[in-house]
């Protein structure tokens, strides 16, 4: 490697002799003294034309010394200059704001201007990414690019994994996020969040910092990223950092904010009954009712009568031995959480030389979470900057630091609190169980049940921990350090010709820890993870601009090398710690868990991509890549990716003063995926060790996954047409695209039968279809002095199919979750959209399709019911901005139609007892819960399977719920995702300019900040937010098994130029 | 125009140094975190720690009533219809099965014939367990891996006669010298090789309704083949003090904290007034201290204190799981011998009887035989020709104490005990007969799995009440 690097280096030095011939020359720059590509330049009233390279020099000749030069390019009021004596003309082109967006950065950062671009690709600024302090990027992005759906997690999870997809699903196995690429770096995206339970240390994107981003360019289909070739299937987003300007003069920004963060969205419960699985007390050898451990509220009304508490059993208690009145808590989830709070502080020096720029960031975060004792720091530190060595050679460095160390909270069934709504008392005082350590060291717990004489004689707890207990001694840590950046070299062997080289590098380092000592349900242990990952690309590019005539031709060239590195090593203690509360492995009581991990992988790329225009109106672009993957089978590893687009600016040809900017585009692409390492040969795996007296037994197995030695990447098809408008020089734009992607022969790992001998086999199989369409509107529909409002509108539908599986196989199993010894799962189905919830529901009558009812008036169930997609029909958001005299209003909305989801935790409320439908009230008046006898009951109807007639019954509502629906109908609890959401809210005063120009400052604006605010609606019921649906690392959020409560974070932000 | 040709050339060079060859070196793409190589006695070692899996289930000792919930009592009122088989095909079955296709076995982890026997021996054991719960099952076309991913289900008749014939060939192969890591017999093959016999003896005996004259002759071969002779010959999987290693009972009521297991009133109401020896290490006195039963399956949760939880001798992080015993065999013998398919007649059977009872004390007591000689005294012990079998029954089911499964079968091919009653108040569900096909069969093979549904030799659909082949009506 080393050898091939130095040749690169030594191409890149050499020198060359600049041609000895007349010209003019030059640079185009813009107002920060950055050159523009691309600008044609022409000598007026000839045909003689040239276009600036990629740094904005140019060369032309010129026929007489009093020739007048035009500089035109899109983005920018076209310039006219006269030459006169000079050989040199350097100008500076003014961009009107609205359009110096129309130069965007496409794969492998090369910048076109909009025009020329045959594919959809959607810009965002950095402004509108950190309106209101998200932390993570790409959180931030959601609602704000059509066709761009991001699922996260609840802000009580600090950083929690925030999943995207680009135009839905495209990949069977629900997998398949985009490529992020900053400043031309890929940067990894592991994800260590676990599942739907268990703690969620998030996935590493969230090392970028938001408050560095200049802009994010989403590269949605495959023509827009089939420069990536086998890593670009699912997408791009390419973030560009904040630069310093050549020549500038320094500025410094510096922005603080400070958000607290209150918890919302509570289940709603009911607050009449008690503990206990039957309305009769529970009661003591002594005649005194009590309460026991039991986690379920089908118990006596909680009417005041004197019972004994569970606190009362501690002899250590003060109350031991007392009774109290047996009364509801309705607060007793709410009073567990605190109020959070956010601390961001950054600052940004930019600026630069005559030959250089530079700037330096460095932001700091802190949060301390709604769940005791969780907490997340965070440090940014970047510093990018570019030297010209000579007029031709220039080098430049990207480096990019983060630290993230946190104390975080565990989700899902028995995480932190997050159970709550699933398996509790109603009756329990939550305030009661906060000293969980009396001063002897006894832990205090809810979930242990006393004797008969009063004497809890095991005091572990069955199910549940005292949740103050787990919060301050169950202790989740993590850190990790994380460096990714670039150093480069390029030389502008031509004006035309510019080749460069760059090392790129992206590193980490993550270290986790679990601590829990004994006092809960398990024995006291410690584990540790430490997880290494180097990500290396050696990337050489030549770029070639040239103008002749009307043509104008841009031609790249380039290749890749990318290794890929990453060890894990993981301990954990068994059987308890010989030393209480000294968390190391060595105290282990039994062998210790260990295990070690090696992948690694190489890739060889080799690139080439042209782009052909026509008098500015008629683009056609061209590229191929080739990829070599060491994942592959050798006999079999390379693969060929091609795309074509093309796009017609027919606003050239048209003259209207309604129609600025008009472009038709089409695009056909294929992009692929590759796989993981060790896929291709069959191995064996270690089994439990049999520690024999006489000598430990090994003991090895054959592993549930059968691997395939012919296995290919996938690839994906795509063809895409849109049309880009502005109108009324761009009061109002439209972009509108249609698409078809077809990604096939995925690897996957292919549910079969278990009776094979194994539980999946990897293959490349399937055909799944996606075809939509994506619009975004943009419109200033008021332009004043003092007001001005801009809004922008993004919408896209998406219809998704699986076409093909494997041969033989109709479905596909994806995922499964199983309950009370019912299981629901993720299938896709042939013919059907991806991901149906498959599971338990009601029997119905064929002819009616009433649900059919038992002997005993409960309904049958029957597995096997199809409950729908989990993927979204439509997804989109609103931005509005409106600026009034001093201050900005910012409010970014989005929402979701379709896509169903299961809600454990309702399910698990109702079983429970604690649902508020499980105490109300029937259509008689009576509670459900009174005996059926005396008027209460359920009422259900349906029909008899005994006598096949209608029937309406009353029925008791524990058996009701508890048995029957809460454990066996998931038609119930499986719900429509559809909401509509503020995500963000912002309003923002600008200090006076007149004012501050006595002052060192340049601007000053204070803001006042919402993030999550409101729900506006939801289809779901109360208690369980869709889009917070928190699976971890898993790639398809479809069930919910005890969500982070929803946080809603208010605050002030100040953002300070100097 | 030269220059350009000459950077063009440079490019080139560049891009082919990147990426000229497919080659790479073969290190990186061969996985170096799991072995390559197989070993058969570890295969083999893999598949025993399956074995205790077959008797410690929180449904198997819910069906002949051993045990019954003090809370969440939804296994013993038969909530649950399918259970999951893949487990059992895809861990040991594919593990043994690997071993006896394999030809790159190592001699030095003993004689090659020994450990494809031993693998054949337990895969007959894995099997036999799963087509008594399910009925039929893939069983030829299982097992092949990519060459059959649908495989057909095969009738429980064609199934039984497949696994008599392997253990013949398993009986027939075993040669002297012994195997490594061997968890459950040291690697003794001549323990195995009565293990083999003894299992065939006991599947003879299932087929007692439904083809006495096929069982009878394979009772016969595996007699005289030769099957255990002493406790010492049980397979028992031998549990260690090791969380990896532990009793699931230990975990369960220690580990959990759980007391959800009480001993069954059928169960304390027939051994308390025989003064069984065995009641003390199958029940705990409850805190008044005395033996009482729980009726079997409440609906509603009660007190653990007020009744017999679950003995503490078999709830021991290593207490040993009983799965195939000297004593069960006995018991074979001696209704073997009061059906007429071995000689000897009643004398034979009640002298096998008798040895059943103290060889079960033996076991479950530690070798203690304190209370024996009262327990034999009681006139329903005694045996008694006119009602033999039902006392060989019964006798049989203390005996299975734990080992649901094996105990659930006998009840459904004898129909002893005759006092066990479904749970109350429980929409009519009687006690179940089998157990359903996992439901991702459905999807997984779902012609095979209708096919096998439409095959029921008593019909029936997929659920607890359809009889497998032998349980004849």
């Amino acid at each position: 490697m080393n050898k091939k690097l130095l040749i690169l280096l030594g191409i890149l030095t050499c020198y060359v002799v600049s041609y000895a011939q007349t010209t003019v020359k030059g640079k185009v720059t813009d107002g920060s003294n950055v050159g523009i590509p691309g600008v044609s330049v022409l000598v007026k009233g000839s045909t003689t034309g040239s276009s600036t390279a990629g740094d904005g020099t140019y060369s032309i000749t010129v026929p007489s010394n009093n020739a007048t030069l035009i500089f035109k390019s899109i983005g920018f009021v076209t310039r006219e200059v006269v030459v006169g004596e000079r050989t040199q003309v350097d100008i500076q082109l003014l961009g009107d704001a609205k359009e110096l967006s129309d130069v965007v950065v496409t794969a492998l950062g090369i910048k076109r201007s909009e025009k020329s671009i045959g594919y959809a690709a959607q810009k965002i600024d950095g402004d509108a990414l950190t309106m209101t302090k998200e932390t993570n990027v790409i959180g931030s992005l959601a609602g704000k690019v059509a066709g761009v759906q991001v699922t996260g997690s609840s802000g009580a999870n600090l950083g929690g994994t925030q999943k995207i997809k680009i135009r839905s699903v495209n990949s069977l196995t629900g997998g398949g996020s985009p490529l992020i690429v900053v400043d031309g770096t890929p940067i990894t995206q592991n994800n260590f969040g676990g599942g739907e339970n268990g703690v969620d240390y998030g996935n590493t994107s969230q090392d970028v910092n938001p408050d560095d981003i200049e802009s994010i360019n989403v590269l949605k289909g495959p023509a827009a990223s089939a420069l990536y070739g086998i890593r670009g299937q699912y997408g791009v987003l390419l973030i560009t950092t904040k630069k310093g300007g050549k020549g500038a003069k320094m500025q410094i920004d510096i922005s603080s904010a400070y958000t607290i963060d209150k918890i919302g969205n509570f289940l709603p419960l009911q607050n009449i009954y008690g503990v206990g699985n039957s309305q009769v007390f529970s009661k003591l050898a002594n005649g005194q009712n009590y309460v026991n451990g039991n986690d379920e509220s089908w118990g006596p009304k909680m009417d005041g009568t004197p019972i004994r508490k569970i606190n009362s059993f501690y002899p250590q208690d003060p109350t031991y031995g007392q009774l109290s009145p047996f009364e509801p808590q309705p607060n007793n989830i709410k009073d567990f959480f605190e109020t959070g709070q956010n601390i961001n502080n950054g600052i940004f020096l930019t600026g630069g030389s005559d030959n250089s720029t530079f700037k330096i960031g460095y932001t700091n975060a802190y949060t301390k979470g709604t769940i005791p004792n969780t907490w997340l720091k965070r440090n940014n530190l970047s510093l990018s900057t570019t030297f010209d060595l000579n007029k031709k050679l220039t080098v430049g460095a990207n480096v990019n630091y983060a630290n993230n160390s946190g104390q975080r909270p565990t989700q899902g069934y028995q995480g932190s609190f997050t159970g709550a709504v699933q398996w509790f008392q109603r009756n329990l005082d939550i305030n009661t169980l906060r000293n969980y350590r009396y001063a002897d060291g006894t832990i205090l717990n809810w979930n242990v049940n006393p004797n008969t004489a009063g004497v809890i004689t095991n005091n572990k707890p069955s199910d549940w921990n005292n949740p103050f207990f787990d919060a301050y001694e169950v202790l989740n840590n993590d850190d990790r350090n994380r460096l990714f950046g670039d150093v480069n070299l390029s030389y502008q062997v031509l004006p035309e010709l510019k080749i460069s080289g760059f090392v790129r590098s992206d590193m980490f380092s993550q270290h986790i820890t679990h601590k829990e000592p004994l006092g809960g349900r398990n024995l006291d242990n410690y584990a540790i993870t430490k997880a290494d990952g180097i990500d290396n690309n050696y990337e050489f590019l030549a770029q070639f601009n040239k103008n002749i005539n009307d043509f104008s031709i841009n031609v790249n060239a380039g290749a890749n090398l990318y290794t890929t590195k990453f060890t894990q090593t993981s301990q954990s203690t068994v059987g308890g710690l010989s030393s209480p509360n000294t968390y190391t492995i060595a105290a282990s009581v039994d062998r210790p868990n260990s295990s070690s991990y090696l992948r690694q992988k190489q890739v060889r790329s080799m690139y080439a991509m042209g782009s052909f225009g026509y008098k500015d109106t008629y683009f056609l672009d061209a590229s191929i890549r080739n990829d070599i993957s060491s994942a592959l089978p050798s006999a079999n590893n390379s693969y060929w990716y091609p795309s074509f687009s093309g796009s017609f600016l027919f606003s050239n040809l048209i003259q209207s003063k309604v129609l600025t900017y008009g472009k038709l585009r089409a695009s056909y692409a294929i992009a692929g995926s590759d796989f993981d390492p060790f896929q291709t040969a069959i191995t064996y795996a270690f089994g439990s060790p049999y520690p024999a007296t006489s000598g430990t037994i090994s003991s090895l197995t054959v592993p549930d996954i059968l691997k395939n030695p012919d296995l290919k990447p996938s690839f994906a098809n795509s063809y895409e047409a849109g049309v880009d408008l502005r109108f009324l020089n761009n009061r109002l734009g439209i972009d509108f695209t249609l698409y078809q992607q077809r990604n096939k022969n995925q690897v996957i790992n292919l549910s079969v039968s278990g009776a094979s001998g194994y539980e999946t086999y990897v293959v490349n199989a399937g055909l799944i279809e996606n075809k939509g369409l994506e619009l975004t509107l943009t419109g200033q529909p008021v332009k004043s002095k003092l007001f001005t409002w801009d809004i922008s509108l993004n919408y896209a539908k998406n219809k998704n199919t699986i076409k093909e599986l494997y041969p033989g196989i109709n479905v596909y199993q994806l995922d499964q979750n199983v309950y009370s010894s019912q299981t629901i799962f993720l299938n896709s189905s042939l013919n059907q959209s991806f991901g149906n919830l498959v599971g338990p529901g009601y029997k119905r009558d064929p002819a009616t399709g009433e649900i059919l009812l038992g002997a005993d008036n409960m309904p049958i169930s029957v597995n096997g019911v199809n409950f729908g997609s989990v993927v979204p029909n439509y997804t989109g958001g609103i931005t509005n901005n409106f600026k009034i005299w001093k201050f900005d209003l910012g409010a970014a909305l989005s929402f979701q139609s379709g896509g169903k989801f299961f809600s454990w935790s309702q399910m698990l409320a109702a079983k429970s007892g604690q649902s508020e439908i499980t105490a109300a009230l029937n259509d008689k008046g009576v509670n459900v819960r009174e005996p059926v006898a005396n008027g209460g009951g359920v009422k259900v109807s349906g029909i008899s399977s005994v006598t096949g007639q209608p029937v309406t019954a009353y029925v008791d509502a524990r058996t009701y719920y508890r048995t029957n629906l809460g454990t066996k109908f998931y038609d119930e609890w499986i719900y429509d995702a559809s909401y509509i959401k503020i995500r963000e809210l912002s309003l923002g005063y600008n200090f006076d300019s007149k004012i501050l120009s006595k002052t060192p400052f340049k601007a000053i604006k204070l803001s006042a900040v919402a993030r999550n605010p409101v729900m506006i609606w939801q289809k779901a019921p109360k208690g369980v937010d869709p889009s917070e649906l928190s699976s971890g690392s898993s790639a398809i959020s479809w069930i919910e098994k005890g969500e982070l409560q929803t946080v809603r974070s208010f605050g002030l932000t100040l953002n300070v130029k100097f | 125009m030269k220059k350009i040709h000459q950077s063009i050339y440079y490019c080139l060079t560049v891009l082919t140094l990147f990426s000229s060859c497919n080659k790479f070196n073969d290190a990186i793409n061969t996985d170096p975190n799991n072995p390559t190589k197989a070993s058969g006695t570890q295969l083999i070692a893999n598949s025993e720690q399956f074995l205790p899996t077959l008797s410690s289930s929180p449904f198997g000792v819910h069906y002949p009533q051993y045990l019954s919930n003090t809370s969440f009592p939804d296994n013993s009122r038969y909530v649950t219809t399918n259970f999951n088989f893949y487990g059992l095909y895809q861990g040991p079955l594919i593990n043994l099965q690997t071993v006896i296709t394999n030809t790159t076995l190592d001699a030095s982890e003993g004689p090659i014939a020994n450990q494809v026997a031993v693998a054949k021996i337990l895969k007959a054991y894995f099997m036999w367990h799963a087509t008594d719960r399910w009925g039929p099952l893939p069983y030829t076309e299982a097992l092949k891996g990519k060459e059959n991913f649908t495989p057909k289900y095969d009738s429980q008749q064609s199934i039984y006669n497949s696994l008599f014939a392997l253990l013949d060939e398993a009986n027939a192969s075993l040669v002297n010298g012994n195997l490594k890591n061997d968890i459950v017999y040291g690697g003794d093959v001549s323990k195995w090789k009565r293990l083999g016999n003894t299992i065939h003896l006991l599947m003879a005996l299932r087929l007692s309704k439904v083809d006495p004259t096929k069982g009878g002759i394979e009772f016969n071969k595996a007699l005289t083949n030769g099957i255990m002779t002493a406790n010492t010959d049980n397979l028992a999987y031998p549990h260690l003090a090791v969380t990896a290693q532990e009793n699931y009972w230990y975990n369960s009521f220690t580990v959990l904290g759980r007391n959800w297991f009480a001993v069954s009133k059928p169960v304390v109401d027939f051994m308390l007034p025989l003064n069984d020896p065995r009641l003390p290490v199958f029940a705990t006195k409850n805190s008044s201290g005395n033996y009482v039963g729980l009726d079997y399956g409440l609906a509603t949760t009660v007190t653990p204190g007020n009744y017999s939880l679950l003995g503490t001798a078999i709830r021991q992080q290593n207490s040993p799981v009983y799965l195939v015993t000297y004593a069960q065999a006995l018991f074979a013998l001696a209704e073997a011998a009061k059906m007429g398919w071995i000689g000897g007649g009643d004398a034979t059977a009640k002298a096998n009887y008798d040895l059943a009872i103290e060889q079960s004390i033996r076991q479950w007591n530690n070798n203690d035989i304190s209370g024996l000689t009262a327990y034999m005294l009681n006139t329903s012990v005694i045996y008694n020709p006119a009602n033999a079998l039902e006392q060989i029954g019964n006798q049989r089911w203390v005996h299975l104490f734990m080992h649901g499964y094996e105990g659930w079968a006998e009840w459904r091919r004898t129909g002893f005990p005759s006092f066990l009653a479904p749970p109350p108040n429980n929409n009519g569900k009687l006690i179940p007969r089998r157990e359903g096909y996992p439901t991702q069969e459905q999807a997984n093979n779902t012609e095979n799995y209708k096919a096998a549904i439409a095959g029921f030799p008593y019909l029936g659909s997929d659920d607890l009440n359809a009889r497998v082949w032998w349980d004849k009506p």
